[in-house]
């Protein structure tokens, strides 16, 4: 075709005007687009890659604002085009998904009537051929049964099916360029892989220019031709995707690939996390008969336990919930009658799909959830106490959550958050509480002296590191994490994978480790549980388990993982 | 103060060496307004003047031999007898109005305070109560309070003052009936969000006794919802208590609120003496809109979803 | 309903003695006593309650101790004028505060949102008697465009009075409705603002933009749709709550509606009237808690797929 790129863009620059000053979310970006072309921008949070992509569609809010630099549109100068030009342009030329899709629909409004907004934001239709329009659209799209679907509210759609909506409208009028933000991350990894087929398919048949925003490395290159990594606002590296992940010339791209724990050996330290941390205090003299279990022999056993969350409603609750007053109804998520043993010292990986239970099942280990049936013993002796209002009894099992900025508490001074559960068990005096807490902050690789900040004045991946510290001072011997590193970026996350691996090591823990990665699992576990609706599927061995799958939910599982093309040597 | 506002922060660095607690970030970000800021100052300032009336005051307007019948109803900027000028006139007792004001002020804020503060105790306790304790007592007591909160509180305390009859204690307690709602309600909805939070779930699997989660882990995050229901109930409560003085079923004619002042002057306002009415509405005025506007302030700042 | 009758009935009749008003106390004996049996006052209290629900169901509240005529009758005679004045207000601060409101959660930070947000905010606190004497004075005292009390000129519908369809029944209307309009238009406008700001802000709306679509179709069919629930929600709710404040502004005004009834009954402890009144507020309550529960099942479509299981 042409030889003129469809897409310019010349030294972009995009700053946001903050109270605190000026931060300079994109700062000096350049790269082109051919028709047609794929390209994955690829970075950590915080790097700009969004606000690259809202700045090319002409939606920066105040107060950010494009600073200066180009944005071509086959030529066409959109930097400073006035809101009613730039709004001709959205939509039909450029379009754009986002990434959750539970949010970007409207709610109160069919799919049917959300298509049509869109179709008539260009073009005048008859309500008939709007109609019609929407179901092709649909169709187009890969949704099953349009014609009824097409008069469906989101609710009833699954966020997969949401997300495929959501890209039917940004196609409907046969864009030059879609710019998709993470439009898979807020997904199941089987949802996302037929997603990023079909969004494959589709752009080649249509010839659409696809911009493809991710941090994550994998799914970029299972889908993208180039790709650019960004930081700090800037485009550090960029190139067709072959060179770019198996031959990365800047050394923050190969950081990134080395943190990867599919690239590195099961249980070796990740490159990126290396770092000299202190020792973990002693432990406070215990009976040290209480652990006295042999390796090998079944330590912590669940058996049996189920769990249930029921659906209330009525008129009052549905009043409640009106005012303000109810909390929105928990999902039915069933745990279904669920025994699982681990071996001292062991590290057993449960893997699931969101609402698989897994959480739940976590939960119960750790004694905050009270099983329906069944029941956890640690070392032969009950988690939770029996009865109405049954509560946690040992101090033996800590937990380690998902959120680091959920699971601190805002209004506690780190420090005080650490000692609290030491010192209301007695494992260490009122005098001895600050050093004990130095100690456990120079072990999580903690400047000491933070203990008197709040958790605002820290970053995702140091909070990470209090909560493992606040988990840890507990002195348990076994840890329930969930999700630890769900939330953290790449290499923080290698980080704290590594921090794990050590402290496991040297505290001797045995650990139920909860996740939807599974290449975190495989890297950190022994053994792996699979989980999938409220059941355990498959269990066995790591490498076992991932190399000869055996139950056809596990293999579709595994199948679904993007996988980064290696080096050859 | 100042050390907070001369330190900017850089974005994005969160380890800085100083000790920022959570109260005091609050405080910086409260000073950006400076209507706010402004409101406050209002707010003191009428405390202030509330709590030393009998120091600020050119006259005790409830000292009977201060009044002089001849003096009554007249206007701003007369002199009186006693030789000094009633800057803003005299009431129908020929009583200084700006010293009634200051009385009436002080007699207004105590019973919005003492009322707030009652209904803040009472539904507080019940709701982050109800809240942890979960299950049927939860639903009961929720479904009184939904109850109540579907009945105005104007016409609760109406009743309930007149059943009770005049008094400053009855006052009190029919205010706080009223409005004890509102806080159980706003500490309800949030101590159940804060419930199920993860850091709830830390300590709760820690295991921590249950007094000690309560109180210092949920009630404390449960504040700032807890203190815009506050500011806005004390204001409410002071405007209730001038409603119901108004309407004759507030306090006894030996506390003159604010309320009761105006509602004195009604009478004379149609003959054209106006200032009698108005200047202690004016006064109520400005204590309620510069309480409304701090309260208002600090929503915006508690409100999650307007954070960018 | 019933909980709401024995807490209402309980309530009023557990304090105060209503003979003391009716009465003075220089009267003999007998006719003291004859008086308590006439109005069934020698019962005890759980047999009072029980003739009272019996009644009820007959549609009898009783008979008035001060006016001395049935309860029901009073009341319905009242009732027109305060429906009339109620629903003027409502609709009006519906009308203005709705729309006020989204401009002010559209554009934030202009001029005219700060100035509307501003007088919100007065409305919001100034007590809703103060005003209406403020009214008075300008409209009323010292421009005397309009009158300052009573209803002027009614036209009877279906039997019934009604002052809006007159010129001199709606300049009488105007100021009393302003009144109780004014509290309730700031509530509105800060609704309609805060339910704005948050949907601007939403993923939907940058989606819809990111679409092409035009700022008003963005406003009027997305946002207006998502803030719908809330402003439904405060519309029922407040109209039962300007039913009761109205007894402020009908004091001032010397509106004949229920208000001013149920504030001369607390006087003089009417008690048939304060039970038959606040019964019939709570009834209104629930029949409005009812219609809103309704209105969202049509506009939320989450609730009207579960609602048909």
């Amino acid at each position: 075709m042409s030889g003129a790129p469809l897409l310019e863009v010349i030294d972009l620059a995009t700053h946001f005007h903050a109270r605190a000053g000026v931060v300079k979310a994109v700062d000096g970006v350049s790269f082109s687009l051919a028709r047609g072309e794929v390209m994955g921008l690829v970075g950590e949070s915080g790097s700009g890659k969004s606000i690259t992509g809202f700045s090319i569609i002409g939606l920066i809010d105040p107060p950010g604002r494009v600073e200066h630099g180009s944005i071509k549109l086959e030529g066409r100068e959109l930097v400073g085009l006035p809101p009613a030009e730039l709004r001709a342009i959205r939509g039909k030329s450029i379009s754009m998904v986002f990434q959750d899709p539970m949010m970007t629909l409207n709610p109160m409004l069919t799919i049917g009537a959300q298509i049509g907004l869109a179709l008539e934001a260009h073009e005048t239709v008859s309500a008939a051929e709007r109609r019609s329009r929407a179901i092709a659209a649909l169709a187009q799209v890969r949704i099953p049964e349009p014609e009824t679907k097409v008069d469906f509210y989101p609710h009833q759609f699954s966020g997969g099916m949401r997300q495929r909506v959501a890209i039917a409208i940004a196609l409907l009028h046969r864009p030059k360029l879609i710019i998709c933000d993470e439009p898979t991350t807020a997904l199941d990894v089987s949802i996302q892989a037929e997603i990023l087929a079909e969004m494959k398919e589709l752009v080649a048949e249509l010839g659409t220019a696809l911009i493809w925003i991710s941090h994550d490395l994998a799914t970029v290159a299972s889908i993208a031709d180039h790709v650019c990594v960004m930081r700090y606002g800037k485009i550090v590296e960029a190139g067709p995707v072959l060179d770019v992940l198996t031959r990365p010339q800047h050394p923050y791209t190969q950081g990134l690939l080395d943190a990867l724990p599919s690239r590195a050996k099961p249980g070796a330290l990740l490159a990126r996390g290396a770092g000299t941390d202190a020792a973990p205090p002693p432990r406070a003299a215990r009976e040290e008969e209480a652990r006295k279990s042999a390796a090998g022999v079944p330590y912590v056993v669940v058996d049996a336990v189920g769990k249930r969350f029921q659906r209330k409603s009525g008129v009052l609750r549905l009043l409640g919930q009106r005012l303000g007053i109810a909390r929105p109804l928990p999902v039915v998520q069933a745990v279904d009658a669920v025994s699982l043993s681990l071996s001292r010292g062991e590290a057993l990986g449960l893997v699931g799909e969101s609402g698989s239970g897994k959480s739940t099942l976590g939960r119960m280990v750790a004694g905050i959830y009270a099983p329906d049936s069944g029941h956890v013993l640690l070392d032969g002796e009950r988690v939770m106490s029996e009865g109405e209002r049954a509560h946690k009894i040992t101090t033996r099992i800590q937990t380690i959550f998902q959120d680091p900025f959920a699971s601190l508490n805002p209004r506690m001074r780190i420090g005080d958050s650490i000692a609290e559960g030491p010192l209301a068990h007695d494992l260490v005096s009122r005098a001895e509480a600050g050093p004990y807490v130095a100690q456990w902050l120079a072990a999580v690789g903690l400047d000491p002296a933070f203990a008197g900040r709040y958790p605002h004045q820290f970053s995702g991946g140091q909070r990470q590191r209090v909560a493992i510290a606040r988990a840890l001072a507990m002195q348990p011997d076994v840890v329930v994490c969930d999700e630890p590193v769900a939330s953290l970026d790449v290499s923080i996350q290698a980080q704290i994978i590594n921090l794990l691996i050590r402290l496991r090591q040297e505290l001797g823990l045995t650990l139920l480790f909860i996740s939807h990665d599974l290449s975190v699992v495989r890297h950190l576990c022994d053994r792996v549980a699979i989980m999938h609706r409220g059941k355990i599927v498959e269990s066995g061995p790591a490498g076992e388990v991932y190399e000869n799958p055996r139950d056809a939910y596990t293999k579709r599982l595994l199948a679904a993982v993007p996988v980064l093309p290696v080096a050859s040597p | 103060m100042s050390q907070i506002s001369s330190a900017k922060p850089a974005p994005a660095t969160p380890a800085s060496t100083r000790q920022v607690s959570p109260a005091a970030r609050f405080w910086a970000e409260f000073r950006e307004s400076k209507v706010a800021v402004a409101a406050l100052a209002v707010v003191v300032l009428m405390l202030g003047v509330a709590i030393f009336a009998p120091l600020v005051a050119p006259q005790n307007p409830y000292d009977l031999a201060n009044l002089v019948l001849t003096d009554a109803r007249r206007p701003p900027g007369y002199v009186g007898s006693g030789g000094y000028t009633h800057i803003l006139g005299t009431d129908a007792q020929g009583r200084d109005l700006f010293s009634a004001i200051l009385y009436g002020l002080r007699i207004s804020l105590q019973m919005g305070l003492i009322a707030g503060s009652l209904a803040f105790v009472v539904g507080a306790t019940l709701g982050v109560g109800a809240a942890y304790i979960g299950g049927r007592w939860e639903a009961f007591i929720m479904r009184v309070i939904d109850l109540q909160l579907a009945f105005p509180a104007i016409l609760l305390a109406l009743v309930l003052s007149a059943l009770l009859g005049q008094g400053k204690a009855q006052l009190i307690a029919a205010l706080a009936a009223a409005q004890y709602a509102y806080f159980a309600r706003t500490a309800h909805g949030a101590a159940s969000a804060e419930r199920g939070k993860d850091y709830v779930e830390a300590v709760l699997s820690t295991p921590l006794p249950a007094w000690r989660v309560v109180l210092k882990h949920i009630f404390p995050n449960c504040l700032p919802p807890l203190i815009v229901v506050a500011t806005v109930q004390v204001a409410n409560a002071i405007a209730l208590e001038a409603t119901l003085s108004f309407l004759g079923v507030g306090l006894p004619v030996t506390e003159p609120s604010l309320g009761m002042l105006i509602s004195n002057g009604f009478q004379y306002m149609l003959s054209g003496r106006y200032w009698i009415s108005i200047y202690p509405g004016i006064a109520l005025i400005m204590l309620i809109v510069a309480i409304n506007l701090v309260g208002d302030r600090i929503r915006d700042q508690v409100n999650p979803r307007l954070k960018r | 309903m019933l909980v709401m009758s024995a807490l209402v009935f309980v309530g009023v009749y557990a304090i105060g003695n209503p003979i003391d008003v009716l009465i003075g106390p220089d009267v003999s004996q007998d006719i003291r006593l004859e008086t308590i049996a006439r109005y069934g006052l020698d019962q005890p209290l759980w047999r009072q309650y029980f003739t009272f629900l019996g009644r009820i169901l007959h549609g009898d509240f009783g008979r008035s101790f001060v006016f001395g005529m049935p309860v029901l009758d009073l009341i319905l005679s009242r009732l027109p004028a305060t429906l009339e004045l109620t629903l003027a207000a409502v609709f009006g601060a519906a009308l203005i505060g709705i729309p006020a409101g989204i401009y002010a959660g559209y554009r934030p930070d202009s001029f005219v949102a700060k100035a509307i947000m501003t007088i919100s905010i007065l409305g919001f606190s100034v007590p809703t008697f103060w005003i209406g004497l403020v009214l008075i004075l300008t409209f009323a005292v010292e421009l005397q465009w309009l009158p300052a009390g009573g209803r002027g000129a009614t036209i009877a519908i279906f039997g019934v009075e009604w002052s809006f369809l007159t010129a001199n029944g709606l300049s009488h209307l105007l100021l009393p409705a302003a009144n109780l309009a004014f509290f309730k238009l700031a509530l509105m406008t800060r609704l309609a603002r805060a339910g704005t700001r948050e949907a601007m802000l939403s993923d939907t709306v940058k989606f819809a933009r990111a679409a092409g679509l035009s700022e008003w179709t963005v406003l009027r069919r997305h946002v207006l749709r998502l803030i719908a629930i809330p402003l439904v929600t405060v519309f029922g709710l407040e109209f039962a709550s300007t039913l009761a404040f109205a007894v402020v502004t009908e004091t001032i005004f010397s509106w004949p509606g229920i208000g001013k009834l149920i504030i001369d009954s607390i006087t003089s402890l009417d008690r048939p009237v304060m039970v038959a009144y606040l019964m019939l507020v709570s009834f209104v309550f629930i029949m409005i808690n009812f219609l809103v529960d309704l209105a969202y099942v049509g506009l939320d479509p989450r609730l009207r797929r579960a609602g048909s299981r």
